[in-house]
Order: structure tokens, then sequence, then C-alpha cells
């Protein structure tokens, strides 16, 4: 048996172990019931498998808007709130002792007298901590792909590309999580700092946006709009920028790493999904986008996403690593 | 090839100011069951924990099973069951010994194998599909040497293993070293259960204050002095007490107590009290107790600061 089997089969037995393992799931597949129950007819959406209809003259049965609208549904909702969300607090609560309970002592003696190095040891852990947030998304997603085929006709395994954006946002977070887990061998602390970090995440992107409208585009939200800015200050901001996006290019993007499912899920084979042009289409807009907005969403590529995100990840394991191969236990 | 499992010629480990071991260096000949003693504190667990990497040693030369320490393949030849093992509650006892199989490398079919053999033997084949949390502190320990045992190690480590576990237990655990030992593994036993190690180890060596202070056989160590002991009938004629108070032996009623090299150099003693007519009632090589040779060789290193 390989090492890494060993310590996979372990980390699935100790999920397995884990109550809230199963209540996520749970609640994973009620909400998965949910959006399956999602269908149209003639007239427009129905919910709760026909209980309740709405109206709506462009997504309805056979419209080509249809699956866009699922598709929206999916990456908005289902993905936004709960899978990156309320699923990866739970995933963060389930996995958090997983280093430091290692730590113990008389746990951690009969791993480390076995011929597996420290490092390997640090990284098959580390990936097996990764196993949560994939069953759970993959699972999710396996539903959807099948709710998909059912209610739109379609095939779109395009849809599965919400596991390793939620694999890899989880693992910015997990990474903190067990450098701080291994440095403290504190359970709260690691979860604490996790949540510390992913928050300052959101408020630097938050503020890096702002500082992006006032720069770039000349207004900044005030209220429910927005705000037009003079010459003088819209110079004021782009002489800001730079200062205020630098926390968002060091932090990790969580948002924006859930945010790319966007981008990679097709509609009707291989049309990109526009959530504006959606948006357009549930207001009764029409279905041409906002090509302005649509251009400020995108400004950011995914290698600028994902490889600063990855930058941030492996310093902290680098250093968590470090930690880990220099304790004595 | 040499005869020694163990070879340590330095070894050093500091934490901070703090030094646990202080340049420790010991000799373990392979086949035999090692007991080292010591009082809790002594360093005994570092000194394990350094040999199998879990501690990382300040400094260190010497090598095991004929590889220097702390070279990861040999780690596959060793086994070892720490002082206070903790298995995972959610684990049956199968489970944690296949885990610590696939850690060692071993085939997964071997693993099968060795499993149940082992669950026998330890007496845990009934429980071994029960989970880690329903078992008593013995049946763990049983468990865990059975864990230990999966790669067929060379070397066997067990950190204080009769540590909370009944009278019962701990014969059923001495048998099971006894068995290790004619198998022809090293067994490398951390205790101080003096009782426990004088009856089950070829070899013992004493630590205190992170130092090695006396190794040997236990006969060895027992016997560090030749002491004898010759008791007459009645009390000792008053010339021949004078005689030999004045040559150092100690004389006290019906007894002589005298040190030398070996029973020749009693003798004299023997043909004095038969000159005198003093007729003798016994003779005796008297030995110290391991305790009485543990209490002397730890109080003696505690006068000198770590």
């Amino acid at each position: 048996m390989s090492q890494f089997v060993a310590i996979f089969i372990d980390a699935l037995r100790l999920l397995r172990a884990k109550a809230l393992f199963w209540v996520t799931l749970g609640i994973s597949c009620f909400a998965a019931v949910l959006y399956l129950s999602i269908g149209f007819d003639a007239e427009g959406v129905t919910i709760l498998f026909g209980l309740s209809s709405f109206e709506n003259e462009m997504i309805r049965a056979d419209s080509p808007f249809a699956e866009m609208f699922y598709l929206g549904i999916f990456s908005v909702l289902i993905v936004n709130i709960w899978l990156s969300w309320i699923a990866i607090i739970l995933a963060m609560v389930t996995c958090a002792p997983v280093f430091p309970s290692f730590m113990e002592e008389g746990a951690s003696g009969t791993v480390l007298s076995k011929p597996v190095g420290r490092l390997k040891l640090f990284l098959f852990k580390y990936l097996t901590g990764l196993l949560f947030a994939f069953l759970q998304t993959g699972l999710f997603c396996l539903i959807v792909f099948l709710a998909l085929r059912l209610r739109v006709g379609t095939w779109n395994p395009t849809v599965f590309w919400a596991v390793p954006l939620i694999v890899l946002m989880f693992s910015y977070l997990w990474a903190v999580m067990v450098t701080v887990g291994i440095r403290t061998r504190s359970v709260m602390a690691s979860i604490l700092i996790a949540l510390l970090v992913w928050f300052s995440a959101w408020i630097s992107r938050t503020a890096e946006e702002y500082a992006w409208m006032g720069a770039e585009m000349g207004e900044v939200p005030a209220g429910a709009g927005t705000v037009r800015l003079s010459e003088e200050e819209q110079q004021s901001w782009k002489d800001r920028y730079p200062m205020m996006s630098l926390p968002y290019k060091l932090l990790p993007k969580t948002t924006d790493t859930v945010n790319l499912l966007q981008r990679y899920i097709k509609v009707q084979g291989d049309e990109e999904f526009s959530l504006v042009q959606l948006i357009g289409i549930m207001a009764g807009d029409g279905p041409e986008p906002d090509e302005e907005v649509e251009a400020a969403m995108k400004r950011h590529s995914p290698a600028f996403i994902i490889g600063t995100s990855l930058a941030f990840e492996l310093v902290i394991l680098s250093f968590g690593a470090w930690i880990f191969v220099r304790r004595d236990f | 090839m040499s005869d020694l499992a163990i070879d340590i010629e330095h070894l050093k480990k500091r934490y901070g100011r703090f030094v646990a071991l202080g340049g420790v260096s010991l000799q373990v000949p392979k086949g035999v069951v090692f007991g080292l003693l010591g009082p809790n504190g002594a360093g005994k667990s570092t000194l394990v924990k350094s040999l199998l990497t879990i501690v990382r040693p300040t400094e260190c030369r010497g090598e095991m099973l004929g590889e220097r320490i702390g070279h990861r393949r040999t780690l596959g030849r060793i086994g070892y069951l720490p002082e206070h093992a903790r298995f995972p509650d959610y684990l049956t006892g199968r489970q944690i010994i296949g885990f610590s199989g696939g850690l060692a490398k071993v085939p997964s079919r071997q693993v099968r194998e060795r499993t149940d053999r082992l669950l026998k033997t330890v007496g845990m084949d009934e429980w071994a599909d029960r989970k880690n949390g329903t078992y008593s502190k013995g049946m763990r320990q049983r468990v865990g040497l059975a864990q230990a045992l999966i790669n067929e190690p060379d070397i066997v480590f067990l950190d204080e293993p009769t540590d909370g576990v009944d009278p019962a237990g701990r014969v059923e655990i001495r048998k099971l070293i006894e068995a290790m030992r004619e198998e022809g593994r090293t067994v490398f036993v951390n205790s101080h259960l003096l009782g426990e190690v004088e009856q089950v180890a070829d070899q013992v060596a004493i630590m205190a204050k992170g130092s090695i202070v006396k190794q040997g056989t236990i006969k060895e160590l027992t016997q560090v002095e030749n002491r004898y002991e010759v008791t007459t009938l009645g009390p000792v004629p008053t010339q021949v007490r004078e005689k030999l108070t004045a040559e150092g032996m100690e004389v006290g009623g019906d007894t002589i107590r005298l040190v030398c090299d070996d029973a020749l150099g009693v003798q004299p003693v023997i043909d004095l009290l038969r000159s005198e007519g003093a007729a003798i009632r016994g003779l005796k090589e008297v030995r110290s107790s391991l305790e009485e040779v543990f209490m002397e060789a730890v109080n003696r290193q505690g006068e000198d600061p770590r």
C-alpha cells in the first residue's frame, strides 16, 4: 500500500466519522434537490416541481435563455452563497482539527517514526484536507449536471468547473488554517485567523473595486447608485489606486476565484455565460449585454486572480511546511 | 557487519538552554531485549524520539542497523509504540494496524495477512473491528504493539509499554516482548518500572538527567563490586574480628563482609577462621539489587547539575 493511499483512506475515514460532514452533505443534497425542482413551462419559470410559477417572456420552456437562467441560479446563488460561503465555513470547522490533533502527544509518534519524509507527510495531509471541499462540490455538481439535462435538455460538463474553483478557493483558507494550526496547535486560533484572512480578502477586494471605479470609470458608488467625479477627483483616485489595490493584489482572491466560474461555464454548447446579460433579461431590458460592465467584471485575468492567490498560498504553506519539518514532536 | 543494532557515539539535544540529552553514548547489541531505565524526566523518551526522527537532535553521531541515525529508509525496519500512544478513535484496531502498515510501505496483501496474525498474537482478534474509542487502556496498548510489528521490524521501541496496564496485561506484554526476542528482534524498552525491566531485559542502561549513568547486563550491574559474606556458627572470635577489621573488612556478630575480585580472595579469611577453630556456617556472593544500583546511580547523578 502506498503511503499516500494510507493517508488518503485515513482522511476519508476521518471525514466519515465527522457528523458535520454528513450534515453538510445532507444540506448540499437538499439544495441540489431544490435546484432540481426549478423547471420551465410555456409561461415562464416553475419552482418546487411546479407548485408555484412565475411568468417571464424570455425565460420559458424551449427558450434559449432558459439554460442561462438555470446556470445563473447555479453559479450566482448556489455556488456563491452555499458552496463558497456556508459549505466552506462548515468545511473549515470540520477540517480544522486535522493538524492540531495530529500534533498532540502520542498521536504523531507512530506516523513520524515511519519511513515517510516530513515534507511529504505535510503535503499529503494538506492535500487530503481538500477532500472535504472536493467531495461536497463534486457531488453537488453531479446533481446539477443531471438536473440541467432533465430541465433544459443539455449535457453541460462546464458546470464541473465549480469543483476545482471551489477547492482552489478553499485551499487558500486551508493553507492559513494548516499553518496557524501547526504554529499554535489550536483549532480555534486556526479557524479565527482563517476567517480574518477571508474577511480581509473581501474588504481588500471591495476597496480595490471602489478605487478602480473612481480611477478608471470616473464614478464611485454612493447609496443605490453612483456619483460622477470631476477630472481632478478622478486623478486623485488614479494616484491612490496603486496603494489601495495593494492589499487586494497580495491577499488571496476568494470571491474572484469563485466568480471565474461565470467565465468558464458555457451556454448552448460554446456561448459564454453572461451574468450581466442574464440580469438584463430578468429585468426586461432585453438580451443585449452591457459591454462596459462586462469588461469591468473581467478586468482581472484568470492568470492574475489564480496566480497571485496561489502565490499567497505558496508563501503561507511554505512557512507552515518549514515549521512542520523542523518541529520536535 | 556490526553486531550492534544501535550504536550511538554522541547524541545531544538541547531545548534552548535546557540540555535534555547531554552527549549520550549507547550501544545496543542485536537480538537482545534492552531496557533503558530512568526516573521520569531523565530523557529516555527524548533519546528514543531522537533515534526515530520525531525529535531533531542538536548533535548526533551514530548508526542504527548499519545506517546513520535519521536515515529515512531504515525507519522502515523499525517498530515503535510511543508512550501514551493515541490512535484515532474513529479507527478500528484492524484499521490502525493497516494504516501503520501502509505508512511503512508494507504491500496491502501482506498487511492483511499480518494483521490477522498480529491481532491473534496480541489477543485482540475478537475486538479487531470495534472502534478504538471503545477500547480499554490495555486493549489500546495491545493494538499499539501489533501496529509496531506490522512491518516485521528488526528493532522495536516500546516506550513505557506497561504504563496504565493491569497486572495480567503486564504479564502478557512481557510474554510478547520475549516472543519478539525469540523471533530475533532487538527490543528496546523504555521504562521507569525496574521490576518490569529486570524480568525481561538482557541488557540495561540507567539514565539520569540526560546522561547514561550505567550500562551492562543485569548481572554486570548488580555485581559491580564482588562482595562476599561469610557467616560463622556463633559470633566471630574477637581476635579474628580485630584482625579482619584492621584489614578493612566489615565484621558484625556472626557475619564477615569483604570485597575482593573473586572467591579466591575469601580463602585467607576461611583459613583464619578455621585456624582459630571457628565453624563456618555459610559463604555467599552478595549482589546489589537492580533497585539499589538504580537508586545509587540516580542519586549520584542527581548531585551533578545538568
